[in-house]
């Protein structure tokens, strides 16, 4: 039995002087997949700027290991390179940062990191332009400078892009379907279902249960007032969107 | 100003006409001193501090000349080690000539009518020096009706000596009608920087009708190197003088371009980019005058300031009364990357003429912090972020030279940083 991907320990954290997360606990192996699902304002946004060390974000106490190592320790981009992602709830415009540029220098980052040589540029490009092509980016969009001029299902096609190039070993999907239509909601969750094996997990945060009807999660935690209240199979999804969130949020 | 007028025998010193230029030179730089922080025209670069220390004139024979500067794009190169020009090597195509400033005035009438007849004595302190110690420099004449495709370009290297030295070059371009050229300047350095040395250049530029030059410029000096250049440029009908030059370098400089759009449908594109760390003043001085109606000007002028550097921006349109119809547009932007940065800018429009389009702007911010937490969560390092989005920054206004060899070398240069 090897050691858990991530592992959650009585968890505080906060954000601009106000504690938002109140004794978060979770584990998760490789090979699984999670979703968080809560209220508006749960605090789901701010638990996972604190896995990527998002800079205003404090723990006050509590402990993150990620692979073994402390991960509160790292800094954002030891994390990536150590195998963490997150794909954002609203992905930033970069103007005069071509995707492809980016994208180059974020895997030579981490290859370097863990002692692996550069990749060739042509190879390269000619890899995410047929990434890009499964998730509907076509050559023009590539070109482009980073998220600038994209439609909000567009950035989530970016986000899936830059995950299936940067291969993470957890991925926190925060959000992934919002702003998406029902085709573009399906062609990311195969973007994303694609990637997942047993070596790797997913960490699906999101309001929605329709999402993981494309991404099926193993574990579902009800996530309210900064912790986790409830677990359950993938059919407590269902339940709370049957009943809401009001009776679990009571339950605390 | 010790030290800085020395009674050095100049060539050509026995020809009245040559000593009377350069006694004009010098009476006009005694008269107008140092520029102080109650100069006007230099209340924000206060050169002054810079000047503490005596700088001399170094005559030639002192200078032991070895360059081997190459530039990664193909050119016709002249160079300057010391401010001595070396001999020239490669060879020049039909219609462009190049000799030293000094033969073309002694041996050449025209030539002579040309010299400080837009760079002003009077005007300049800096000028007036240069003018003092009229010598070295190089006279570039283009024939009429011919498009040279290679870039020329002008090395200047100075090799770190333990004096602190001045070097005063003049430069006077001549573009004939129709014709077109790019002239590229380069100022570097070598070797380890022990002392301080003065770098003071007036380029006087001619542009006749319907002729374009695109004049480039990298100013990378030794970081205790002051860099004072001066570009007068006088465009004839439909004639184009587009510029863009990019400082990194020196603890003070100051890069300064004066148009004059004298004839109708003259234009004049002056971009400029700055990129900035420790304790420089790096200055950006515009003076457009638009003189003759159908006139049109534009500049772009960004920066980056980190550690404690200040960024100096002064920039003016000047349209004349009969000036109609004419159109001038001013953008500075700066990004400050540390709160000790600073950055002064002074706009001015003076618009003596109606039925015109003139508009400055200048805006300051810094660097987006989501834009560097998304880079970092992608594994990008912080420094490596930094760079790439400054380089993003910058992009727009590099992006505006013609050669997308040269643009690649502008691009190489910002990232080098020997003057650390």
């Amino acid at each position: 039995m090897t050691a858990p991907l991530l592992e959650i320990e009585d968890l505080y954290a906060g954000v601009d002087g106000k504690e938002i997360i109140k004794g978060f606990n979770l584990t998760i192996n490789a090979g699984e997949i999670h979703a968080i699902m809560g209220p508006n304002g749960a605090g789901k946004s701010t638990l996972s700027n604190v896995l990527c060390g998002k800079p205003g974000y404090y723990v006050t106490s509590g402990n993150v290991r990620f692979k073994g190592r402390d991960l509160l320790k790292l800094s954002p981009e030891e994390r990536a390179c150590e195998g963490l992602f997150l794909s954002m709830q609203y992905p930033v415009e970069i103007p005069g940062v071509p995707i492809t540029s980016f994208l180059k220098h974020a895997v030579n980052a981490i290859r370097s990191y863990k002692g692996e040589p550069e990749l060739d540029t042509m190879e390269f490009i000619k890899m995410v332009k047929a990434e890009g092509k499964k998730l509907g980016l076509d050559n023009e969009m590539i070109k482009r400078a980073v998220n600038v001029g994209f439609s909000g299902g567009e950035k989530k096609r970016l986000e899936t892009l830059q995950m299936s190039v940067l291969k993470p070993s957890l991925a926190i999907l925060d959000e992934a379907d919002s702003g998406l239509d029902i085709d573009a909601l399906r062609v990311v969750a195969e973007g994303v279902n694609a990637l997942h094996n047993e070596n790797n997990a997913l960490l699906v945060i999101t309001h929605y249960q329709r999402l993981l009807n494309h991404i099926v999660p193993d574990f579902v935690h009800v996530y309210a007032d900064g912790k986790i209240v409830k677990t359950g199979d993938k059919t407590l999804a269902l339940e709370l969107e049957e009943k809401g969130y009001a009776g679990f949020v009571k339950e605390k | 100003m010790d030290g800085l007028i020395q009674d050095i025998k100049l060539i050509g010193e026995e020809i009245p006409w040559l000593k009377e230029i350069r006694a004009k030179g010098r009476n006009a730089f005694i008269k107008q001193g140092i520029p102080t922080p109650k100069t006007e025209a230099w209340k924000y670069t206060k050169p002054n501090r810079f000047f503490e220390t005596p700088f001399s004139y170094t005559p030639s024979n002192l200078i032991s000349i070895s360059s081997n500067i190459k530039l990664p794009f193909d050119c016709y190169q002249i160079n300057f080690t010391n401010g001595v020009f070396n001999p020239f090597t490669s060879s020049l195509p039909q219609g462009i000539e190049v000799m030293p400033i000094i033969e073309a005035i002694m041996f050449t009438p025209k030539v002579r009518e040309k010299i400080s007849n837009i760079a002003k004595v009077d005007e300049n302190p800096f000028v007036a020096l240069n003018t003092g110690y009229l010598n070295e420099g190089v006279y570039i004449h283009i024939s009429s009706n011919v498009d040279i495709k290679k870039p020329l370009t002008i090395v200047y290297e100075t090799l770190c000596t333990d004096r602190n030295d001045m070097y005063n070059l003049r430069n006077l371009i001549h573009v004939e009608k129709n014709s077109s050229v790019q002239i590229v300047e380069a100022f570097y350095y070598e070797g380890k920087v022990k002392s301080s040395y003065f770098m003071n250049v007036v380029n006087e530029i001619y542009l006749e009708e319907n002729s374009h030059l695109r004049h480039y410029k990298l100013q990378d000096e030794a970081f205790k190197s002051a860099h004072i250049a001066f570009n007068a440029v006088k465009v004839e009908d439909n004639a184009s003088y587009k510029s863009f030059c990019l400082q990194k370098g020196a603890d003070m400089a100051r890069n300064e371009s004066y148009v004059e759009l004298s004839e109708k449908g003259a234009h004049a594109t002056v971009d400029s980019a700055y990129i900035m760390n420790g304790w420089a003043t790096i200055d950006t001085t515009t003076n457009i005058n638009h003189l003759k109606p159908y006139t049109t000007s534009s500049q772009l002028v960004k920066g980056v300031v980190g550690g404690q550097a200040k960024g100096v921006f002064q920039g003016k349109i000047h349209i004349s009364p009969n000036a109609v119809k004419t159109e001038g547009y001013q953008l500075h932007k700066a990004m400050l990357l540390t709160d000790d940065a600073e950055v002064d800018v002074k706009p001015e429009l003076e618009i003596f003429a109606d039925d015109v389009k003139c508009s400055h702007g200048s805006a300051c911010g810094e660097l987006d912090k989501e834009q560097l937490f998304y880079m970092q969560s992608r594994g990008i390092s912080e420094d490596e972020a930094k760079q790439m989005l400054i380089e993003a920054y910058l992009n727009d206004v590099i992006a505006k030279v013609d050669d997308e060899k040269i643009i690649e070398w502008i691009k190489l240069s910002l990232n080098s940083n020997k003057s650390e």
